[in-house]
């Protein structure tokens, strides 16, 4: 069975690109619940890159910059035009969703490159999450940056009054968070699941949405989530490891999903509340307006 | 008391600054200046141009016309980056503190000294010094929501201070402390002036603040300079004259006669705040019809709360609510509206009204469930057009017509129609939170009259201000707050501004009539 | 952006009137159409042919008319199960979930009854029919209530859930009709059983007799929001919850009656494309398609903000030029998932056009910051 942690390992490192991205942008104040549909893209672009080059490196760069692309936009709607923004999202998403479906279509099938070589017997996206993680705390708590993206998430209106310019710093997080959800695209197209099929991230953005949540915004905790999730779905493949023959395997599928449930509404209980509610950003999800 | 000051090149001026905003001509053509190193007040009603000018000076609102000039050279603010740069700060009416943050965090924040790597240690040290210097004592690593308004305020000149502020404007900041506070903030702003050679620029509508501690006093009006004075050649009566243009003294209104039906019996009541922090600590009372319990206090003592949980937006930690008789204490928003309770919130647009929604669709708010208006789940859209139509004349609300969406009315009319749509339910017991806090002169006076006719109908009042003059002029029973509680239940007679400004900063007293 | 003496803003328009609404959820579309046939580019016919074959087959072509119809009550099912939670303020995106609820419940009927041989009907067939709806528009509704229950007492987060929700249903359908589950086929190859033609839905012309009912619910929807009290207190809370509560409006009650309400619309959509659409009648293995399509549903809920009637030819438009896609991809070769574009396509024109609604570009002149002499003698004291 433990042959098996390597692989959920590799799993959860998608899962974690794309939540320490959305981290960072929340902790700046700004909601993006498509961030199924930017790993989409970055994945269907790395995917076609990859195979119209052959080179995986190009693949990875160009998901990244189509995700940083993408989170632009949401940041223009979402912090220039001040919109909705779970409807700027929810667009991105159902956009993603719609366009890869028939841009990738041609690629159906498996990647057929050289797998990325793992260190270590590791897959290097493991050491790779490890260290945007500690990146990204020092980042956020070590760094006047980092202060001044709280703020800006916590009270814009005191940030700017501070000489902090929020706007700025909104897009640099949302720019951030696009980048990496990009990535995690990539990741699993090039790497964890190197085969392409329309809409084959079946809901692991709106995964990693919910891992930002439970872990009251801090990368360590995030990074704890996504292992475990990632394990959590690689047992859902394969339950025969642990109890055979119990269930039929599509209702094993389901597992993860659902035990996402119950762990949202523990974080919702009035205890959990008030000390998750006081991690929350301030002003996440709220347009800023200036003066 | 200040000493006589030749006069000298001014260190801040601006000449013909002008701001317009949609409908509204905030700013006028304004000259201004400021001496070094004097305390400088600036006088005028709410609305009178006085903040819009300090965000001007602050670099968070460009104006529309005119010249800023900073130790006579032409300026341009184009942020506050801008301004704090050239060495202003301020210290705004409404805080700007990250309230998760401690104290040292926010003080830093933005500082260039603090940039890259985040080394608070050196940061600490210094902050402490300015803390020791002036004697104020808190806690760096404390967060800010643990701290009073007092205390808040002290952090925010701290910031200013720490970032190299020659000229520090206040925006009233004596509005939310108690009256030892202000002493200590008065005090502490002299001995900055005095020490530092900072120059102080004041903002305030409070008279006795003026007199107290400025060199000298610009008098804001409607957009407009209207006056400037050296202190010591003002005195207040001439300072309300410029101020106001006409005379609207609060006059104490009759007692009520007593002897009516008791409404309301509250009985230790207690509730938890936001921050899950015991906010309203055991409050007792009772009202009968046609009295009126004025709630004097600072805001932050639990006066919120307390609206709250008798409204039912809140619930009740501990303690007992009888309305009429009946045991009220969990009964939901709903059915208070039901049983006669009406309540005017503080907070106009965020929880009085619906500002996408039009004057009739607001009018429903209170009228969704009524039976009258709602024949067979249906709602009578006739009905409360005429409704709407009927409160719109009777109260004065400006608006083009009811179909109008609320958030295109202003303040004070938002508050005409909010008071008009729950008197119109001839509500037993009104709940009046910070009923005339925003309004000019004469909108205030209007909503007063207006609480006056609904006492004079019967109905109880619980009138919860921060305006003691306004609380005097209206209440049968005045109930100075503090820290969660009633310090006692005064009738009006043994009520003086001292004896209830003491209460409010937690002196007790007992005096005689104490129910 | 400045351009010498003057600058490009953007400033928010001042309302505009509702006949504005609609012009721009027109541009919405065609702005979307305009850049589908881009894609259209990449096949092996001009732009203009691809069109004509794709309005021609969905509204010209009696067999195409006809599914186009089928599809437009599925869609307009979807948009219902959408809007009515969305003025509400909430985000109903667990369609595809609720849809498959909604077609288990309606096949659990004929499983449960034993109704699966004709000679072995217990009841009339008009009551197991009746049954089949009423069981899917429960079964819809149960699903979408959890994410209700679960906002009303605890404000987790529907979105979240009602995702978790789509992915959970998925696979439990591919359970029951596939290796073996109990609504498994009898030709065991991955699909459900089929209806037997006395339970299959009456129809009209060929069209089932859902149609009445989506169309009723058309109607009756938009008069619950003009005209009741509840449809006030949904509209109330939806623009601003806080104000509702303090107006005595239950938060709890209208979190879940909204999702219940919704659900149950998308179980009833369930119903209509599995066991009332001709020539289906069972749950196929592809149901996942269908499960997509219902995101056209909350495309046409946005787009006609929150109308019920102004989502009907919404509705019937998108069905045609989905069935229609597919049909012109087929005839014309052109890339598999232009009807997915589409969508996608509609999407970010909407979202677009809800922008241009509330804001403009204009050129403002810069205002000189001129020196003015200053107004003489003022009062001093």
């Amino acid at each position: 069975m433990w042959e098996l942690l390597p692989r959920s390992l590799e799993a959860s490192t998608v899962f974690l690109f794309a939540a320490l991205g959305e981290l960072i942008n929340q902790r700046a104040g700004v909601l993006n619940v498509g961030i199924e549909g930017l790993m989409l893209f970055g994945g269907t672009a790395a995917f076609i890159t990859a195979q119209a080059t052959g080179s995986i490196a190009l693949g990875f760069l160009a998901a990244l910059a189509v995700g940083g692309f993408l989170g632009l936009t949401h940041g223009f709607i979402s912090i220039t035009l001040r919109g909705d923004q779970v409807v700027s999202g929810m667009g991105l998403w159902i956009l993603s969703f719609g366009l890869t479906t028939f841009l990738g279509n041609p690629y159906t099938g498996p990647l057929g490159l050289e797998r990325i070589p793992s260190l270590l017997g590791l897959s290097p996206f493991i050491l790779l999450a490890v260290a945007l993680v500690a990146i990204g705390w020092l980042l956020l708590f070590r760094t006047s940056l980092g202060l001044a993206i709280r703020s800006a998430g916590q009270n814009p209106a005191a940030a700017e009054a501070s000489g902090i310019r929020v706007v700025a710093i909104r897009y640099l997080c949302v720019a951030v968070g696009g980048v990496l959800a990009g990535l995690s695209g990539a990741t699993y197209t090039l790497s964890y699941n190197p085969v392409w099929n329309y809409n084959f991230l079946m809901g692991w953005g709106f995964v990693s949405l919910a891992l930002v949540f439970f872990s009251m915004w801090n990368p360590w905790i995030l990074l704890a989530g996504a292992s475990l999730f990632g394990i959590m779905w690689q047992l859902s493949l394969s339950p025969e490891l642990i109890l055979p023959g119990v269930l039929s395997r599509y209702v094993w599928r389901t597992v993860p999903f659902a035990i996402t449930i119950p762990i949202l509404v523990v974080i919702s209980t009035p205890w959990f509340r008030t000390r998750w509610g006081l991690a929350k950003p301030d002003a996440l999800g709220r347009p800023y307006e200036k003066g | 008391m200040h000493a006589d000051r030749a006069p000298s090149e001014p260190i801040l001026a601006t000449r013909g600054i002008t701001k317009r905003y949609p409908g509204v001509l905030a700013l006028d053509r304004v000259d201004f200046e400021v001496q070094a190193g004097e305390i400088h007040a600036v006088l005028g009603q709410n609305g009178a141009g006085k903040t819009t000018l300090m965000n001007i000076l602050f670099g968070l609102v460009q104006p529309d016309e005119g010249v800023l000039s900073l130790r006579g050279r032409e300026v341009r603010f184009r942020s506050p980056h801008d301004a704090i740069a050239q060495g202003i700060g301020k210290v705004h009416q409404t805080r700007r503190l990250v309230a998760a943050h401690t104290v040292l965090e926010n003080i830093v924040l933005g500082h260039p000294r603090v940039r890259g790597w985040l080394n608070l240690r050196g940061a600490r040290r210094e902050v402490a010094d300015l803390c020791a210097r002036y004697g104020f004592a808190v806690d760096l690593g404390a967060r800010v929501w643990q701290l009073s308004e007092g205390e808040r305020q002290w952090v925010e000149i701290l910031k200013a201070l720490y970032g190299g502020a020659r000229i520090l404007i206040l925006d009233e900041p004596t509005a939310v402390l108690t009256p030892p506070e202000v002493q200590t903030l008065l005090a502490g702003l002299s001995a900055i002036v005095r020490d530092q050679g900072v120059t102080v620029l004041l903002v305030t509508h409070k008279l006795p603040i003026v007199m107290a501690i400025s060199d000298g006093v610009t008098v804001f009006r409607s957009g407009r300079v209207v006056a400037r004075l050296r202190t010591a050649d003002a005195t207040e009566e001439i300072l309300v004259q410029h101020m106001v243009g006409r005379d609207f003294a609060l006059r104490a209104a009759d007692r009520s006669t007593g002897a009516g039906r008791p409404v309301l019996e509250v009985e230790q009541l207690s509730a938890f705040n936001d921050r899950g922090v015991l906010a309203l600590r055991g409050v007792s009372f009772a009202l009968r019809e046609g009295e009126v319990l004025g709630v004097a206090g600072v805001s932050g003592n639990g006066q919120e709360e307390l609206a709250q949980v008798l409204a039912g937006l809140r619930p009740a930690a501990s303690g007992t609510v009888r309305f009429d008789g009946r045991d009220a204490t969990r009964a939901s928003p709903l059915a208070r509206w039901q049983m006669g309770i009406g309540y005017v919130p503080a907070e106009r647009t965020e929880v009085g009204t619906i500002a996408a929604f039009s004057l009739v669709e607001n009018t429903a708010l209170n009228y969704h469930f009524d039976p009258e208006y709602t024949p067979r789940g249906l709602l009578d859209d006739a009905g409360l057009h005429k409704l709407t139509g009927r409160i719109v004349s009777g109260y004065n609300v400006k608006a083009p017509h009811t179909s109008a969406q609320a958030q295109h009315l202003s303040g004070g009319n938002l508050q005409k129609l909010i008071l008009g749509r729950v008197l119109s339910r001839r509500p037993r017991l009104l709940i009046a939170h910070l009923p005339t806090q925003g309004l000019d002169v004469e909108a205030a006076a209007f909503v007063r009259a207006k609480l006056l006719e609904a006492r004079a109908e019967g109905s109880a009042l619980l009138l919860i201000s921060e305006d003691l003059d306004e609380i005097l002029s209206l209440s049968d029973w005045v109930a100075p707050m503090y820290e969660g509680q009633f310090v006692a239940v005064l009738p009006r007679e043994t009520a003086d501004a001292e004896t209830v400004g003491a209460m409010m900063a937690g002196v007790h007293q007992t005096q005689g009539g104490v129910r | 952006m400045r351009l010498g003496r003057y600058e490009l803003t953007l400033e928010q328009r001042p309302p505009l009137p509702a006949i504005y609404a609609a012009l721009v959820a027109v541009l919405a579309i065609l702005l979307a159409l305009v850049l589908a046939s881009f894609l259209f580019m990449s096949g092996e016919s001009s732009v203009l042919s691809a069109y004509r074959a794709i309005f021609s087959y969905a509204f010209l072509n009696p067999h195409g008319l006809l599914a186009t119809v089928q599809r437009s009550i599925y869609l307009l099912f979807c948009t219902f199960a959408f809007l009515v939670p969305v003025r509400a303020g909430l985000w109903n995106i667990g369609l595809p979930g609720q849809v498959y609820a909604g077609a288990l419940g309606a096949f659990a009927v004929p499983l449960l009854l034993g109704a699966q041989e004709a000679q072995a009907l217990a009841l009339p067939p008009w009551l197991l029919i009746a049954l089949m709806v009423a069981a899917a528009a429960l079964a819809g509704a149960a699903i979408g209530g959890v994410a209700g229950l679960l906002r009303a007492r605890l404000e987790v987060n529907e979105i979240l859930v009602t995702m978790m929700l789509n992915s959970i249903l998925f696979w439990v359908v591919s359970y029951m009709i596939k290796e073996g589950g109990p609504f498994m086929g009898a030709t065991a190859e991955g699909e459900s059983f089929r209806l037997i033609a006395s339970l299959q839905a009456p129809l009209l012309r060929g069209v089932p007799f859902t149609a009445a009912l989506a169309l009723g619910a058309a109607v009756l929807l938009d008069l619950l929001f003009a005209k009741t009290a509840l449809g006030y207190r949904i509209r109330a809370f939806g623009e601003n919850p806080t104000a509702a509560r303090y107006g005595g409006i239950s938060r709890m009650t209208i979190s879940l009656l909204v999702f219940l309400l919704g659900g149950a619309f998308a179980g009833l959509a369930g119903y209509h494309t599995f066991a009332a659409i001709p020539g289906v009648y069972k749950i196929p293995g592809n149901y996942g398609f269908y499960g997509d399509l219902a995101f056209y549903g909350i495309i046409s809920a946005l787009i006609a903000r929150g109308s019920a009637l102004g989502a009907v030819p919404i509705a019937i438009l998108f069905a045609g030029l989905s069935l229609g896609a597919r049909f012109a991809q087929g005839a014309l070769r052109l890339p598999f998932g232009i009807d997915y574009a589409l969508l996608g396509l509609l999407m970010m024109t909407f979202v677009a056009s809800h922008v241009l609604y509330r804001f403009r570009l204009a050129w403002r002149r810069v205002q000189p910051a001129a020196l003015r002499p200053g107004p003489a003698g003022l009062p001093e004291g």
